[in-house]
């Protein structure tokens, strides 16, 4: 219970609660749902005001799809174990993301499965710890 | 005489002795008294519950024909957030937030540098910085270049820094996105009422614009052995359609 309160807290200032403020409001990604991609990355953003990962998701049929992956900024990230050398163009990955809700190639990622096995989140109260 | 010379002291009679020690005395306590405290430190965004938090916010109230398009806006705001839909924020662009909104962003903490005449604040997100000068007068407003930040002098009262800042431009986004007037001021009485907490009550009234004057309190907690970390907005990839919605650009920057 303390742990669900102090989750649900974390998110509250995440989302902007009053009085402080959110970068953004995530209204963009469809927090009810997750897809989980596994393919290629071809570029890792380690930046402000965030991160992102840039991965060809192969489809049937040989066909390749490009997505893109918001992530927290470094700051943020930082305490999930994620470092600016983390991934590398070429690494295999499975990411677990909430996806855009206009249908696009992209999402706001909740966990992503590192080749090494380590399981990494995308900040305070999303994805494990 | 001669236990003069021994102690190579002037003689001096006893009782100037007991009145110079008792002066001294009181000098020292009114300083350890009057000494302010530090709030030097790294200081991340938190809640206070239980005795000892601060009171919740005080309505904001706005003047007939500012309350009305604020309320539209509002509403706009939450129609778009139930469509799964953003409007167009400073922070969208990379703007910063300035004051008061700089003050607390999202999780990211705020460095506080103290000094006897200025106190610094680096808020990590953004890298807004805002400089506090202890002890000096404020300027005419006319004198204050509008900007993010305004001018803030600050003065001790106790146990707490008073905070006066003037001079932030309209175009800055106001608290709760609330519009303001130049004639904005924003007082803070800043204190740590734990070894570990900080606290900024903020005041923001506007002759032009509210009712009467708002109130709020940020918590913070005290973060030790953190280390900032560099945040340089260079590569935003939400926009704004024409529709005034952030979208995400996907592909990566500049394809």
């Amino acid at each position: 219970m303390r742990l669900k309160i102090l989750v649900v807290s974390t998110l509250a200032v995440l989302l902007g609660a009053i009085p402080g403020v959110a970068h953004h409001s995530f209204a963009m990604f469809d927090s009810s749902k997750q897809t989980t991609l596994t393919g290629t990355v071809t570029e890792f953003q380690w930046t402000n005001p965030h991160s992102y990962i840039e991965i060809d998701v192969p489809g049937e049929a040989g066909t390749v799809k490009h997505w893109s992956i918001e992530m927290g900024s470094p700051s943020i990230l930082q305490p999930s174990g994620w470092k600016h050398n983390t991934l590398k163009p070429g690494d295999k990955l499975t990411v677990i993301l909430n996806p855009l809700k206009n249908g696009d190639p992209g999402g706001l990622l909740f966990q992503a499965n590192l080749p090494d096995g380590r399981k990494l989140g995308n900040g305070p109260g999303r994805g494990p710890k | 005489m001669a236990g003069s010379l021994a102690t190579g002291r002037a003689e001096v009679p006893s009782s100037v002795h007991g009145k110079a020690a008792a002066l001294l005395l009181f000098v020292a306590m009114n300083v350890a008294a009057q000494a302010p405290p530090d709030f030097g430190g790294i200081w991340s965004p938190s809640r206070a519950t239980g005795p000892g938090a601060p009171a919740p916010a005080s309505p904001l109230l706005l003047k007939p024909g500012y309350k009305e398009p604020y309320d539209a806006r509002r509403t706009l705001e939450r129609e778009a957030s139930a469509r799964g839909e953003q409007l167009a924020a400073p922070g969208s662009l990379c703007a910063p937030y300035g004051m008061p909104t700089m003050m607390q962003v999202a999780v990211y903490p705020m460095e506080v540098i103290q000094t006897p005449k200025q106190v610094t604040i680096i808020a990590e997100a953004f890298s807004e910085v805002r400089r506090i000068y202890i002890g000096k007068a404020q300027i005419s407003l006319d004198d204050v270049s509008p900007g993010y930040y305004g001018r803030s002098v600050g003065r001790w009262e106790g146990d707490t820094l008073v905070v006066e800042t003037i001079g932030i431009n309209p175009s800055v986004r106001g608290y709760q996105g609330m519009p303001h007037s130049d004639q904005m001021r924003i007082t803070e009485r800043i204190r740590r009422p734990a070894p570990n907490t900080l606290h900024d009550q903020i005041t923001i009234a506007d002759p032009v614009v509210l009712e009467k004057p708002v109130t709020y309190t940020l918590v913070y907690a005290l973060v030790p052995n953190y280390e900032m970390v560099e945040f340089v907005c260079d590569n935003n990839r939400e926009y704004v359609d024409e529709k005034g919605v952030v979208r995400m650009r996907l592909g990566g920057a500049g394809k």
